[in-house]
């Protein structure tokens, strides 16, 4: 992978982080969607990745909360994502 | 009502700052708020509110304490073993303040009773341990639109926001739905470090006092992570979702749903059997 490459960061928090191993990943794939991806993403890492992001239908867990640099994504469908984008992956905590 | 000269010594360092003062420490004394959870973060939010003079504190847990308790949830010390947590939390809060009166809900919050018991406060704190009470604390807050304060906390980690029906997004703006059971760990299963519930339960309480002397920004529309291994705060921007089931423009969540029974017909290892965290 080149260091020109369009990358974009997936960053992890709580269980997904744990069950990845890092806190983040770079992806060469700026201009996508933000389905696009994450699909990419589960497709290089697996069934264990996989199943914390989306059900058996392939739809994204309802109980997934993804952030845009910090902020709301609209709709993360339709959204494209550009070089230097972090992409935030958060799970609900159940402790208190 | 006149403070009694202890009143005035008591609450001395309030009373100082230009933002309570004397008519702030009397509202906080006037005020009334509901912990859901006598653990981990009600542990820390309970102790600075009633050492706040935080006037009626309701404390709402069903749970007796147990020996894997200590290790964090200072309401409760090695003699209470066994005892009811809502009855040991009123003991240890009001020997920290007599000014306090604890409310102890010896019962275990459900669709039929939530509503009932939030109506005679102004706050409320979410500290429970596990998915359905959250859901169903942030629904009931949303319905009777109640002041909320969030966290959630597990193994190093800790999320806090603090909720104003339509003012801000609620917790079903962020997480639709409740994982599937056995997707994220709990507790029990993950462990987690003593003093991540202390410093987030303490963001809690800082947001209850400000909300009811109305000072300050409160966390509403940002969601603070905290990370004690890498002793970071981030702060992410939040927004309210116009297809939120709750507080959304259509609501598809209009009455308040047995959590419990919904979690745990999806399967085994339901995130509803665990042990208070
Ligand atoms: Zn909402």
């Amino acid at each position: 992978m080149s260091v020109d490459a369009p990358l974009v960061t997936l960053r992890f928090f709580g269980a997904l982080r744990d069950t990845i191993g890092q806190k983040e990943v770079c992806l060469p794939c700026a201009g996508g969607t933000v389905k696009e991806i994450l699909l990419r993403f589960v497709e290089e890492h697996g069934d264990a990745v996989r199943h914390f992001i989306f059900d058996e239908q392939g739809n994204q867990w309802r109980s997934l909360l993804l952030l845009l640099n910090d902020e709301p994504i609209e709709d993360n469908q339709e959204t494209h994502v550009k070089a230097g984008d972090v992409i935030s992956l958060l799970l609900p905590l159940a402790g208190g | 009502m006149e403070f009694t000269e202890e009143q005035i010594e008591r609450y001395s360092r309030h009373i100082i700052l230009p933002e309570v003062g004397g008519k702030g420490q009397r509202r906080l004394l006037d005020a009334k708020v509901l912990i859901v959870g006598a653990g981990g973060l009600g542990s820390p939010t309970g102790l600075y509110l009633a050492a706040a003079g935080v006037g009626t504190i309701g404390v709402a847990d069903s749970d007796a304490v147990e020996m894997s308790n200590l290790q964090r949830q200072l309401l409760h010390s090695t003699p209470d073993l066994g005892r009811q947590k809502c009855l040991s939390a009123k003991e240890t809060m009001e020997a920290i303040n007599p000014d306090v009166s604890v409310v102890p809900h010896d019962v275990r919050l459900t669709s039929a009773n939530i509503l009932d018991i939030i109506a005679g406060y102004d706050v409320v704190v979410d500290g429970s341990d596990n998915f359905p009470t959250r859901y169903l604390v942030n629904d009931a807050c949303v319905m009777a639109r109640k002041p909320l304060s969030h966290a959630g906390i597990l193994r190093f980690e800790g999320q806090v926001t603090t909720i104003i029906p339509g003012e801000g997004p609620c917790y079903r703006c962020l997480y639709p739905d409740p994982p599937p059971p056995g997707l994220v760990p709990s507790c029990q299963e993950a462990g987690i470090l003593g003093a991540v519930a202390g410093v987030v339960g303490t963001i809690q309480a800082g947001e209850v006092l400000k909300l009811i002397l109305g000072i300050g920004d409160t966390l509403v529309g940002r969601l603070l992570l905290y990370n004690a291994l890498e002793v970071t705060f981030r702060e992410m921007r939040i927004a309210r979702h116009s297809d939120c089931p709750v507080c959304g423009d259509h609501p598809t969540v209009t009455a308040l749903i047995d959590y419990e029974e919904f979690c745990s017909l999806r399967g085994s290892g339901s995130v509803s059997e665990e042990v208070t965290s």
